[in-house]
């Protein structure tokens, strides 16, 4: 049924819009909570602050501007990964072969969330605004993606492994390759250097951790909800349930 | 249940997904990371425009 590259790589857009759409919500209602008590921390440091704006009369973009455009760089986003998501999923050769599709795109969102989201956030948490110094962006930058394909690597081994231990009972598999993936999550944490910004003293750390989990939910509802819709829409099963519903309705 | 494995021998990926992928992390970088790298001077509108959802996903920022 779904079996051309072309039909995955359109419901991988629709799943990631769908997912993007749950992210910017969670945004709008979330994560902004923390993100307005940040802005305020900001603002009451106002006289020494200049060049990167936040609102206020001289904005490049207003506040209700930068709310909407931030939700709507979330569904982009959600689209763009939907796609590269879909491509993987189609090259995919080993990825929990024996499971229905839903199970192994579930799976596979799952991964890519702990890969290029969790791993990350554990290393590098995220940051409100008024946290940050503008000097080390590019260094911080580059940190960061380097944890995102660190990430990914250790996902791509981990199917490798799996499958090399095919052989093995199942138990035994699942047990080594988890070892194999907490060592690896060991070395990454451990090998990358420490975040480079200090957080500035008028931070309270209520916002930041309350901003740092917002975060990570909204990060967790894009990749674990692009995993469950496309999931919903490659799978001949949910064709076949909505079928026999109709069937029972005639 | 749905058949494993069957599906997967049938998809045959064709040359242009790589282009597609590709622009689907183009489009992820201008949104989460353009700092003037790729656009210059309109990058700044775009970067304050996106401004909380980066914050939001976690990304680096200023």
């Amino acid at each position: 049924m779904t079996t051309t590259y072309k039909s995955l790589a359109l419901r991988g857009i629709a799943a990631g819009g769908i997912a993007g759409v749950a992210s910017a919500l969670v945004q709008l209602l979330v994560t902004e909570i923390p993100i307005r008590a940040a802005l305020a921390v900001e603002e009451a440091r106002e006289p020494a602050g200049e060049g990167h704006s936040h609102g206020g009369e001289e904005a490049l973009v207003g506040r209700g501007a930068q709310v909407v455009g931030g939700m709507l760089g979330v569904v982009i986003v959600g689209i763009a990964v939907g796609l590269v998501f879909a491509t993987a999923y189609a090259l995919s050769k080993r990825w929990f072969v024996d499971r229905t599709p839903f199970s192994r795109s579930l799976a596979f969102g799952a991964a890519v969330f702990g890969a290029v989201a969790l791993l990350p956030w554990l290393k590098y948490p995220a940051n409100p605004p008024a946290v940050g110094d503008p000097e080390t962006v590019n260094y911080r930058t580059a940190l960061y993606l380097g944890v995102v394909v660190a990430g990914l690597v250790i996902v791509w081994g981990a199917s490798l492994l799996a499958e090399r231990l095919r052989a093995q009972p199942q138990p035994v598999r699942v047990t080594a390759v988890l070892l194999a993936v907490a060592a690896a999550v060991a070395v990454v944490l451990v090998a990358f250097p420490a975040p480079p910004d200090t957080i500035p003293a008028d931070m309270p750390v209520n916002v930041l951790w309350q901003f740092r989990l917002s975060s990570l939910a909204q990060l967790a509802t894009l990749y674990v909800g692009l995993g469950v819709v496309f999931g919903l829409l490659i799978d001949p099963a949910t064709r076949r349930a909505k079928a026999s519903e109709k069937a029972a309705v005639a | 249940m749905t058949s494993p494995a069957a599906h997967l021998s049938a998809v045959r990926v064709p040359k242009w997904a790589f282009a597609a992928a590709l622009l689907g992390l183009i489009v992820t970088y201008l949104v989460l990371q353009e700092n003037g790298l790729a656009l210059g001077a309109s990058s700044e509108l775009l970067h304050e425009f996106f401004h909380d959802g980066r914050h939001a996903l976690g990304v680096p920022c200023h």
